[in-house]
């Protein structure tokens, strides 16, 4: 396969699973700050700043809102419609589809058809403005309709080729990335061992926690409607069946470029991922016991970054 | 329902007002059956198939958005069976006497020593390489793919407008709009032996696979496009997914050791066929313009070395210069020794003192063009043109007349098309794609562009044009 055309398909996989990560959190975000602002205005107001860690670089849109404006609406304004943040929907998706036509003969018509098709009815949306939180409501919960009906038509209708697992694999990098991004942004609060005053509203906060990561359904089979912190610390660590969890997703990182490298060959990227699995593996006693969660989500993401360098280095430059 | 005609041109399907041609009388009926509002709908729902699929164009210089849809207007054109064997033989009558005339170019070059065409118009031109004097092509086959342009004057008569040897466009759009007429309208296709043409990457892939250098041993063929932001990009990406093989950019490919290579995530791959989509100048920027930065540094070497075909050959655009057009029937008899099949418009060149004299003379009453431009720019439509406009064009000609032609402004055909909700007259030209690789293949049909605004004679996508099927009717079986 066209390293260019690797790559691009790399890409579009980020950039489809980043643009399906900012939907999702936007709305559980606008969700769970609707529940407590009457109970606990500062608390909403820290779930929207978190955004800005949950995506460094990311900045608020310049716009005056109207003084009656909620405080959301920059939030939902910068992080869905603004094409000119690098995290909003709207930019992820524009690149989504960028890189998708630039290499669209290797897509099926249905895939592109679905990506074109989001992308379309965002713009247009984005061209309209959106003028109350319910709206954006609605038109987030279109959007992720149409990502997630892109991502479906790439499952049902893709050949399982190097194609399919470039951009599995890009998928994959971002989901695990950002899945670590959003757990040290909130872990600090979450784990703040400070005596909890109000403990309906901190189990809350888990259970948003878990959906941001679109894993709370998952995580109750698992463990049922038990929200012990550690319990969903391990969950989204180090289970092995969750498509979130640190672990799956390395492991998809890994399965990839194990299909993609010859038999018996170890390339860089196979290398570093192979650390990464080991650890998320085997390190889950010890994690859990020393408790050092930060310092080890920040390994693991630095991890991926060098994984990212290497797989760039390995097939998109030749 | 309303049905207008232009008086002025031939109507391709009105005989007399309210009368349709016999073979348009079924399609004008099932027009008829449909109410205006379910015509609007299917119109509402064709326009958003286009953009749901991404079926666009770039526009040069456009700052909006620059992509933009090809508008497809649902009244099919369609073609006799007879009327279409002419077309055919003329169009394979006049590739293949381009062809000829390109080998004997850059070969013998017996038609400029025998003064059939003047050398000093052909080693003037920007198109003729002559980096590749006597460099032949395998098959000997320069003009692989050929769009031409024919149209069709007051009388109905079927004439050359322009040939396109380098890399023509629009067929990507002869195989969508059939699709979607296919799925807005399918009653329409109930009345017709309408021939396919769906066959069309087929026969284009192994017309590039029988003009690689070597054949018999599955070459490896790839499209090669200046990118994404070319106005075909949409027809580059087309092409390659309908025959499978991979969308290359020059900077997927290198050359070493005299072949090409493109760049892949398993390290190098040989190419073997190249059906290249960017211009001469920008191949290669060791041996052309270099400052090109969407080409192959060394392709041409590889080329001459007979390691890689490219497709259309470069070189190849020396056939379609529009002052070597008006030899192009002289050519014909002289290659052939045959009268070309199809007529072609009168045409003075600007290079002859008097064809000059005229040209400024009669401006006012004559199409003038560029000889190095096309999309329809750089024009001027005399009988449309205000005297200053007139002036300022004749001043520049004046100063570089080698590069003018001018032709008689013919009355395009008319063919119904809606409009806001009316069928309204509207220009038409029609591109056939002619194929060269073992032989001489035409696809049944071409594509169809019309002007969209009232009075315009300028077909262009990039001027407001638009497209229509073209339905060539297959023999009553006997």
């Amino acid at each position: 396969m066209l390293s260019r055309v690797a790559d691009a398909l790399y890409w579009m996989g980020r950039y489809l699973e980043r643009a399906e990560h900012c939907t999702r959190l936007l709305l559980v975000t606008e969700d769970f700050s609707t529940e407590i602002l009457a109970l606990h205005e500062e608390l909403a107001r820290a779930e929207w700043a978190d955004l800005l860690a949950i995506f460094p670089g990311s900045r608020l849109t310049r716009r005056a809102f109207p003084k009656a404006a909620p405080f959301a609406f920059p939030y939902l304004t910068s992080f869905y419609l603004d094409d000119q943040n690098p995290y909003s929907t709207f930019f992820s998706l524009r690149k989504a589809r960028e890189n998708a036509r630039a290499v669209r003969e290797a897509l099926t018509l249905e895939v592109f058809l679905g990506l074109n098709d989001a992308y379309h009815a965002l713009e247009a949306q984005a061209r309209r403005g959106i003028r109350d939180v319910p709206a954006f409501r609605d038109a987030l919960s279109a959007t992720q309709k149409g990502l997630l009906g892109t991502v479906g038509a790439i499952a049902h209708t893709l050949t399982r080729d190097q194609g399919w697992l470039f951009l599995k694999l890009g998928e994959a990098i971002e989901r695990t990335a950002r899945t670590a991004t959003i757990l040290i942004a909130k872990l600090p609060a979450l784990l703040d061992p400070a005596p909890k005053t109000d403990i309906p509203l901190y189990y809350t906060r888990w259970r948003s926690l878990l959906r941001g990561l679109a894993s709370l359904e998952n995580y109750r089979k698992a463990r049922g409607a038990q929200m012990e912190p550690a319990l969903v610390l391990r969950f989204v660590l180090f289970d092995a069946d969750a498509p979130r969890a640190l672990n799956y997703g390395c492991r998809a990182v890994k399965d990839c470029l194990d299909r993609l490298d010859k038999p018996g060959e170890l390339t860089a990227p196979a290398r570093i991922v192979g650390r990464l699995c080991s650890r998320l593996s085997y390190e889950d006693r010890e994690v859990m016991r020393r408790g050092d969660y930060l310092g080890f989500l920040h390994s693991v993401l630095a991890g991926l970054d060098q994984a990212h360098e290497a797989i760039a280095a390995q097939y998109f430059v030749t | 329902m309303k049905w207008a005609v232009d008086r002025r041109a031939f109507d391709e399907v009105f005989e007399q007002a309210s009368r349709p041609r016999t073979h348009y009388e079924p399609l004008v009926s099932a027009l008829e059956s449909f109410t205006q509002a379910e015509l609007d709908r299917r119109e509402r729902l064709q326009k958003l198939s286009l953009l749901d699929q991404g079926i666009t164009f770039t526009v040069y210089g456009d700052e909006q958005g620059t992509e933009r849809i090809f508008p497809f207007d649902f009244v099919p054109r369609i073609i006799p069976a007879a009327e279409w064997r002419t077309i055919e033989r003329g169009l394979v009558q006049r590739i293949t006497a381009l062809n000829l005339f390109i080998l004997d170019v850059y070969t013998e070059q017996r038609c400029l020593k025998d003064g059939i065409v003047p050398a000093e118009l052909i080693f003037s031109r920007q198109e003729f390489k002559r980096e590749l004097l006597g460099v032949v092509p395998p098959r000997r086959v320069w003009t692989h793919i050929v769009g031409t342009d024919i149209i069709r004057d007051d009388q109905g008569e079927y004439l050359v407008l322009e040939d396109n040897c380098r890399c023509p466009s629009g067929v990507s759009y002869v195989l969508e709009n059939r699709n979607l007429l296919n799925r807005v309208f399918p009653e329409f296709f109930t009345h017709y032996p309408v021939r396919p043409i769906k066959d069309y990457p087929n026969l284009l892939l192994d017309t590039l696979r029988q003009s690689a250098p070597r054949p018999s041993e599955s070459p490896v063929v790839v499209v090669l496009s200046p990118g994404l932001h070319n106005s075909a990009f949409y027809e580059h990406s087309f092409l390659a997914r309908e025959m499978g093989v991979d969308l290359v950019e020059g900077r997927d490919l290198l050359v070493e050791d005299g072949a090409v290579y493109m760049r892949t995530t398993q390290g190098k791959q040989k190419v073997d066929m190249i059906y290249r989509r960017v211009d001469d100048d920008f191949l290669d920027p060791l041996a052309f313009r270099r400052d090109s930065l969407l080409g192959v540094p060394g392709l041409i070497n590889a080329y001459r070395e007979g390691n890689v075909g490219l497709a259309n050959a470069p070189g190849a655009g020396v056939a379609d210069d529009k002052s070597v057009y008006a030899f192009v029937p002289a050519l014909i008899s002289y290659y052939m020794g045959e009268d070309p099949v199809l007529p072609q418009v009168p045409t003075y060149l600007g290079f002859r003192r008097q064809d000059l004299a005229y040209m400024v003379e009669h401006a006012h009453e004559l199409v003038v063009k560029t000889t190095g431009d096309s999309g329809g720019y750089n024009m001027l439509m005399g009988p449309f043109a205000t005297k200053k406009e007139i002036q300022g064009y004749v001043e520049r000609m004046k100063k570089n007349p080698s590069n003018y032609i001018a032709q008689p402004l013919v009355q395009l055909s008319t063919h119904p098309t809606y409009v806001n909700g009316d069928f309204q007259p509207r220009r038409i030209d029609l591109r056939p794609f002619v194929l060269y690789g073992d032989a001489v293949r035409v696809l049944p049909g071409g594509l169809t562009r019309v002007a969209l605004r009232p009075g315009s004679y300028v077909v262009n996508s990039s001027q407001g044009g638009g497209s229509k099927d073209t339905w060539v009717l297959a023999p009553r079986r006997r």
